[in-house]
């Protein structure tokens, strides 16, 4: 006896059968916990500067490259740091939002959202010529190898 | 981490996507919806009413260069689609959008019917 249809269920389809139950979850922890991904966004919910967001990192011929999604914030409030190797990315976010009552006497409401992560790279980069670049709410940090890391060439006397 | 999406064309039509993260606040005389747009352009986000449909998608054109070697791998190799059903009654033609640092806005002002009215008593 069959109950359910199943040929429009998300689930029938092999190809996207992941796709649709995970949207389907995503779909389902926002309703049954609506203010779970709002605390999310302002990094409340795992606590002061342990907020999370995507990190990417590739390696290129002369350099590591990371890509952080970080969208919203202002390119002064994001901070790049390398100390011994570790990578660390940090947002800080304030944002002050008057009332739009008109007339009354408008109430200040502050706004912090605070984000963190590190990551050790693979070998001692140039710490000289990290470069970064903000663009779509996207970080891209490059980091150049440092020059004796750079694979050479080395001519062996074969006896 | 998918192996198989880098190769797939640019513009291969069935792409995975996934549902951005966002918000909805309602103020006195429109809704605002944020909605997480990481990695996309303003020329690759699409955003349609239809009937009392609203639909966003952005897509993500960005691919890493064929020679970079990912190492560590977080972000969803996917588009974003997000459908939300407008149970409430909006002004279609006044909707407005604006894109900043992947944090797309949408301004969904409400329809004059359901604009709250203060009535006066009169007698």
């Amino acid at each position: 006896m069959k109950i359910i249809r199943y040929q429009n269920s998300p689930l029938y389809n092999p190809a996207t059968c992941f796709t649709g139950l995970r949207e389907e979850m995503d779909r389902l922890f926002d309703v049954a916990f609506p203010t779970l991904s709002s605390l999310q966004r302002e990094g409340g919910f795992l606590g002061e500067g342990l907020g999370d967001f995507p990190i990417d990192l590739y390696q290129e011929k002369n350099a590591y490259v990371v890509r952080a999604e970080l969208p919203g914030f202002r390119k002064e409030d994001l901070n790049v740091e390398v100390a011994d190797g570790i990578l660390t990315v940090t947002g800080h976010q304030k944002t002050e939002k008057k009332s739009d009552e008109k007339g009354k006497d408008s109430s200040v409401a502050t706004q912090e959202r605070r984000v963190s992560r590190s990551i050790s790279l693979p070998e001692h980069i140039d710490n000289d010529k990290i470069g970064a670049t903000y663009e779509n709410g996207v970080l891209t940090v490059t980091l150049p190898k440092r020059e004796e890391v750079k694979p050479k060439s080395i001519a062996i006397d074969v006896k | 981490m998918n192996i198989l999406t880098k190769k797939e064309p640019q513009t291969a039509t069935p792409r995975r996507t996934i549902l951005p993260r966002y918000d909805v606040r309602e103020e006195a005389d429109a809704f605002t919806v944020t909605i997480d747009l990481p990695g996309v352009e303003r020329s690759a986000v699409e955003t349609a009413v239809e009937n009392e449909t609203l639909t966003i998608f952005g897509r993500r054109a960005w691919t890493p260069p064929a020679e970079w070697t990912p190492l560590h791998r977080e972000s969803a190799v996917a588009d974003y689609r997000l459908t939300l059903e407008l149970n409430r009654r909006v002004n279609h033609e006044a909707i407005r959008a604006e894109l900043s640092q992947g944090v797309l806005t949408l301004t969904l002002p409400k329809a004059e019917a359901v604009k709250p009215r203060k009535i006066e008593i009169s007698g």
